[in-house]
């Protein structure tokens, strides 16, 4: 792969476009309720909207930094600034920059991982914002579909479906660093089963004992030679 | 004319739909960009397609679980304001949740029939201001901390290759051990510790879509059907999912 300038002038580019585009998409989000408001006659409740806030927000804000840290080393430059401003992360845009990471087979920290990670975010934003536009035009017929009885189960069942495939995947590849984890966790949720409303929390130290355990087996490795 | 109709109004949907079409040419920009920088880096354009086509089915049921929340937010913060909060910046998991905390200090429940013009105004509000620290850190530091990674030694350059790509994978195996755990955790102790009497239907799924993803692996690499990499992923959550819906 040629490795020139205009890979930095890319990654440049990228950090000026997402700096720009993330400002833009914060006045306008935060300023939507005051416009909506203007066009419904009304104001938002500020002093409500400052309780709500304090009543939620800094648990968010918390959950906000850790997915930063976490995920931006997984996802690059221009994948971090579009997941950050298109959302659901855990759900969507991490399992599927790392499925297209994986058969792209690129490593990370290469200009290939940057490129792969952005292509593969912006392609899952653009399917999903067709795919509610979609439902949102079809939404009356579609609605009896959607929310019978029938197919509630299945949809409520989203994120183990991912993740139950994601786990093949990558537990048989890296199977030694899997086992004291998924064991760790299991036990820890069965004997303090309240821990399972905040699981995302649990994502740090689950996370910290894989790559614990896999820094060990990449240390053994080296001095094996 | 009721609130939920006000909440309908076509004005909302174009003040929504604006900003959604805004951030949907966001990403064909970022997309675009990516893909001649790849060009010009000397990436075989079949593995970007295979990276489009990969990302593109893998995204489409997850999609229509979020439709689902849109389905379900709408009934009582109207359609327009949920579908530009789960197309761009939200959360399924989020948005209830905010929504609810705000419309308790409105000292109101989330529902249609309590639903008022300036809630809804004081939910907005609320819903965006709590998940601004991700594209707030991201304008601030992102330079810096990507920069500071590669610092690191993420790139791998050694023979063996580096530690940095090992350590992502370790960070998305820790990320799935943690779910799963909690699926374990949820069957074994959901009722009762070791009571065995909690919901086993994602737990199941899971199983179910794992082992799909196995078969389908398994064509890929001993019967040469690679073709089923792009959709293996989508083909074995889906096979979950109808098993919830069978099971269930």
């Amino acid at each position: 792969m040629k490795q020139d300038s205009s890979y930095e002038q890319y990654l440049k580019g990228t950090h000026r476009l997402g700096r720009l585009v993330s400002a833009a998409v914060l006045v306008m989000l935060l300023g939507a309720p005051f416009l909506i408001g203007a066009v419904l006659g009304v104001s938002p409740d500020l002093g409500a909207a400052a309780r709500g806030f304090l009543s939620v927000g800094l648990v968010w804000i918390v959950s906000g930094v850790v997915e930063y840290l976490v995920y931006t080393p997984m996802l690059g430059a221009g994948g971090s600034y579009l997941a950050f401003i298109t959302g659901n992360l855990i759900n969507m845009k991490i399992p599927c920059a790392m499925n297209a990471r994986e058969l792209a087979d690129a490593k990370a920290g290469t200009p290939e991982n940057e490129i792969i990670s952005t292509l593969s975010i912006a392609v899952s934003s653009l399917v999903t914002v067709v795919v509610l536009a979609l439902g949102v035009l079809l939404m009356i017929p579609l609605q009896p579909v959607l929310q019978s009885p029938a197919l509630r189960p299945a949809f409520d069942c989203v994120v183990p479906a991912l993740f139950g495939a994601m786990a093949c995947r990558y537990y048989r590849r890296n199977f030694r660093i899997s086992v004291i984890p998924l064991a760790v966790m299991s036990a820890l949720f069965v004997l303090v089963p309240s821990l399972t409303s905040s699981t995302s929390m649990m994502i740090i130290p689950s996370g910290a004992l894989a790559i614990g355990l896999a820094y060990w087996f990449w240390k053994r490795g080296q001095k094996e030679g | 004319m009721t609130v939920l109709e006000q909440l309908n109004r076509p004005e909302l949907y174009l003040i929504c739909g604006g900003i959604i079409l805004f951030i949907a040419a966001v990403c064909v920009v970022m997309m675009v960009r990516a893909w001649k920088a790849g060009i010009r880096l000397g990436m075989d354009p079949a593995r970007m397609k295979r990276t489009i086509v990969a990302s593109a089915t893998f995204s489409v049921l997850p999609s229509v679980g979020i439709l689902l929340g849109v389905l379900a937010l709408s009934g009582s913060l109207g359609t327009p304001w949920p579908w530009l909060r789960l197309s761009v910046i939200g959360a399924l998991h989020y948005e209830t949740q905010v929504a609810e905390a705000a419309a308790e200090q409105m000292k109101i429940h989330l529902g249609a029939d309590q639903m008022t013009l300036e809630a809804f105004a004081t939910i907005a509000l609320v819903m965006s201001a709590c998940i601004m620290s991700g594209p707030v850190l991201a304008a601030v530091f992102t330079p810096r901390y990507t920069k500071k990674l590669q610092g690191q030694g993420n790139a791998p350059s050694k023979a063996k290759g580096g530690f940095g790509d090992q350590a992502m994978v370790a960070m998305f195996i820790g990320m799935v051990s943690a779910y799963i755990g909690s699926y374990i955790g949820g069957f074994v102790s959901g009722e009762g510790r070791f009571a065995f009497r909690g919901s086993w239907l994602p737990l199941a799924v899971v199983l179910v879509s794992a082992a799909v993803m196995a078969v389908l692996t398994w064509l890929s690499e001993k019967k040469k059907m690679q073709w089923l990499d792009n959709f293996s992923i989508a083909v074995s959550m889906l096979c979950g999912m109808a098993a919830a819906a069978l099971l269930g």
